[in-house]
């Protein structure tokens, strides 16, 4: 029985161009479905059947996109559960927020509830064996967290997950593209008055002191001035063992 | 009490620029060094110690300091510099009949309050300002939360929220806000902290939450969304995640922190947390790279380097003057025309730290060198500081850790 995978997809926007294009995130998410052996995927998005950039998904090597036909700014939550609940599959992904429209990255959260199943963020990449979903979590500083849940799960992809193929312009206008029709959705209300974005001052380190302090402290080394340890001429392994106790105290490394 | 004839000749042009001579012969006796300094000579005459400036020993930054300006104890509040700043006693601020609830929800990534965390606290007090008192919710014990601001702490301690445990971590925080019925929740709007409770809770109570919060003030929330493009100002709703900086860290004061009894809850568990994975250092971003272990010209055995970076666990990185030589790649510099960099500890074999070296470390808290060089400047800038070639060392270092993974 080959395993059923939804990947949510959604219209990304430039940062710089502002043209419409595949969302990177929801490309990563479609990428870590695609090295998926056997996995049957369930390309969906809610939104506009003509947009051309949807193409670019089905470029990757999918041979279908369904679309639940929604009106722009559209709430696409009760369309969605609908939809996935007739569908059942074992493995949703989706991208952590969205490009454009509210793109609090909520959506995820509120289908995950809704459809009853626990949700699992920043996913990096995932093995399935019997039942199990076995996953890598994206933490700071490129550390991975090993997390394990059943069967169905929600994951959301995060920068962290591995870059997506290219998109194959051929293969785009091949592939075929399922309108499905749905009843009417509510429209999507903004959250408050929008404004264009502006841009807030970082707020300012204030640091008091003489000025061979100040200016200590402007080049960075505030933390460290005067208070180093050091060791002149030490055999190497002293000089070993010092570096090792340094890093056992500050915690760097695990005795 | 006589002041010397000399100083009354002397010109004070600072004075002088009032039309008015004055005198303050206090300020006098002082600049002279008196009393301290005042001893009769053979002959009877009143004697001036040179020496009784430095009496008070080095101050700021271990330098001597002469003190011209004549005002009236400058010189000992110099002195007590150090003394002054060891805490003043703060204010602490009861608030024994609150009018309503605020919580803040810190992330106590590591067990301690960030910076983020204690904005978050900020704007808790922002929000709880008429009269409102702030409760903390801690997964875990956390330290300092009174001069964070919270009045009450709520702490969960037991087994099922410690470590990746999003799901009995919301039920809890969901159970509180049952009870207490706040008028406000906050978080840290952080991917895997408090963004993922966050939005774990909005979902669960079926509210939409102001995420990533630029800037809060008691009456308006400046939310952001729309890729990043556009600024939502509403009325605080009840849930809000806070970007960083959206609102300023309590300062000055200090809250009671009184502990509140903790309920027992029955929590889900559908996630389990499996540990952090052993990756490959090398593949992380040297941007992201944790630990770092860093070779300069002063490396000339590869293969004692490779060795042990890979023993340390620690991402490899280089001076330009290696990556110029084709000895580590690009994308492995460390600089200013390479890649600035932020790990939690440096460590730098051979690297004689140029100026263009050191901007690419300026974030960088903790860090170790090795150099043959005693002035090199990356000795002065280390933490640790080791004058011995790095040939030597290296090799000493790997087998040690060796011996420790074994022996342990
Ligand atoms: C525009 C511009 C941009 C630059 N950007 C960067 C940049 O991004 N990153 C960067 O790193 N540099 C940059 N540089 C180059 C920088 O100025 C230095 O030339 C370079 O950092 C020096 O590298 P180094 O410390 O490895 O080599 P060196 O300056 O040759 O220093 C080698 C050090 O190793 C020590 N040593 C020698 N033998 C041993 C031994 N056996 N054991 C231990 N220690 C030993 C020496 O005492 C010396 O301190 C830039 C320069 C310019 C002009």
């Amino acid at each position: 029985m080959a395993l059923d995978i939804a990947v949510l997809v959604s219209v990304g926007r430039h940062p710089a161009s502002a043209r419409n294009r595949r969302a990177v995130l929801d490309a990563r998410a479609l990428e870590l479905a695609l090295n998926v052996p056997g996995a049957n995927i369930h390309l969906i998005h809610a939104g506009d059947a003509d947009e051309p950039a949807l193409r670019e998904y089905l470029g990757m090597g999918v041979e279908r996109l369904s679309v639940l036909g929604v009106p722009a700014h559209a709430d696409v939550l009760p369309v969605l559960v609908a939809h996935l609940k007739a569908l059942r599959p074992a493995l949703v992904l989706c991208g952590a927020a969205a490009e454009q429209g509210a793109g609090s990255g909520e959506l995820p959260y509120r289908l995950a509830a809704a459809l009853g199943m626990p949700i699992v963020p920043a996913v990096a990449g995932f093995e399935l064996h019997g039942g199990r979903a076995q996953l890598a979590q994206a933490l700071p500083r490129g550390r991975r967290r090993g997390v394990e849940a059943a069967l169905p799960v929600l994951l959301s992809v995060d920068r962290a997950a591995p870059e997506p193929r290219q998109s194959a312009y051929a293969r785009a206008q091949r592939g075929q593209i399922e309108r499905i029709a749905v009843p009417a959705a509510p429209l999507w209300q903004p959250p408050g008055e929008e404004q264009p974005a502006r841009k807030r001052p970082k707020r300012l380190k204030l640091i008091s002191g003489s000025g061979a302090e100040r200016m200590r402290a402007a080049q960075g080394a505030a933390a460290s001035a005067g208070k180093g340890q050091l060791l002149v001429q030490p055999e190497p392994a002293a000089a070993a063992q010092a570096i090792y106790d340094y890093l056992l105290s500050e915690g760097i490394l695990r005795g | 009490m006589s002041t010397t004839p000399r100083l009354r000749n002397m010109r004070r042009p600072r004075l002088e620029g009032s039309g008015r001579v004055r005198r303050d012969p206090r300020a006098e006796r002082l600049y002279c060094g008196e009393p301290a300094g005042e001893t009769l000579s053979a002959r009877g005459l009143p004697r001036r110690d040179p020496r009784a400036w430095y009496a008070a020993g080095p101050q700021a930054n271990g330098r001597v300091r002469i003190d011209r300006s004549q005002r009236p104890g400058s010189a000992s509040v110099a002195a007590s510099a150090p003394l002054r700043a060891a805490e003043p006693a703060l204010k602490t601020v009861v608030i024994a009949e609150p009018a309503f609830w605020v919580l803040a929800v810190p992330d106590l990534d590591d067990g301690r309050l960030s910076a983020h965390d204690r904005d978050v606290f900020g704007g808790a007090r922002l929000l709880a300002a008429d009269g409102g008192a702030v409760v903390a919710v801690c997964f875990g014990p956390a330290e300092g939360l009174d001069l964070a601001g919270a009045d009450r702490v709520l702490q969960f301690d037991a087994a099922v929220f410690a470590g990746y445990a999003p799901e009995a971590r919301a039920a809890a925080v969901a159970a509180v806000i049952a009870t207490l019925d706040p008028r406000h929740v906050l978080l840290p709007d952080t991917p895997i902290g408090g963004g993922d409770l966050g939005r774990r809770l909005a979902a669960q109570l079926g509210e939409t939450a102001a995420v990533r919060v630029q800037k809060l003030s008691a009456g308006e929330a400046i939310a952001r969304g729309n890729g990043g493009r556009s600024d939502y100002h509403m009325a605080p709703p009840r849930l809000l995640l806070l970007a960083p900086e959206a609102a300023d860290p309590l300062g000055g004061v200090r809250h009671e922190a009184l502990a509140l009894p903790v309920p027992e809850l029955d929590t889900p568990t559908r996630l389990l947390d499996r540990g952090l994975l052993a990756i490959d250092p090398n593949s992380v971003p040297l941007a992201e790279a944790d630990f770092i272990c860093s070779a300069g010209n002063g490396v000339h055995d590869w293969s004692a380097f490779h060795a042990v970076a890979a023993a340390l666990g620690a991402t490899e990185g280089g001076s330009r003057m290696v990556c110029d030589a084709g000895l580590l790649p690009r994308h492995r510099q460390v600089g200013a025309s390479g890649t600035l960099v932020d790990p939690r500890c440096y460590l730098a074999f051979g690297i004689a730290g140029a100026p263009q070296h050191l901007q690419g470390i300026t974030r960088c808290e903790r860090v170790i060198a090795v150099n043959t060089d005693l002035h090199a400047e990356m000795v002065k800038r280390a933490d640790l500081a080791i004058v011995q070639d790095a040939q030597r060392v290296m090799p000493a270092l790997t087998r040690l850790i060796e011996e420790k993974r074994h022996g342990a």
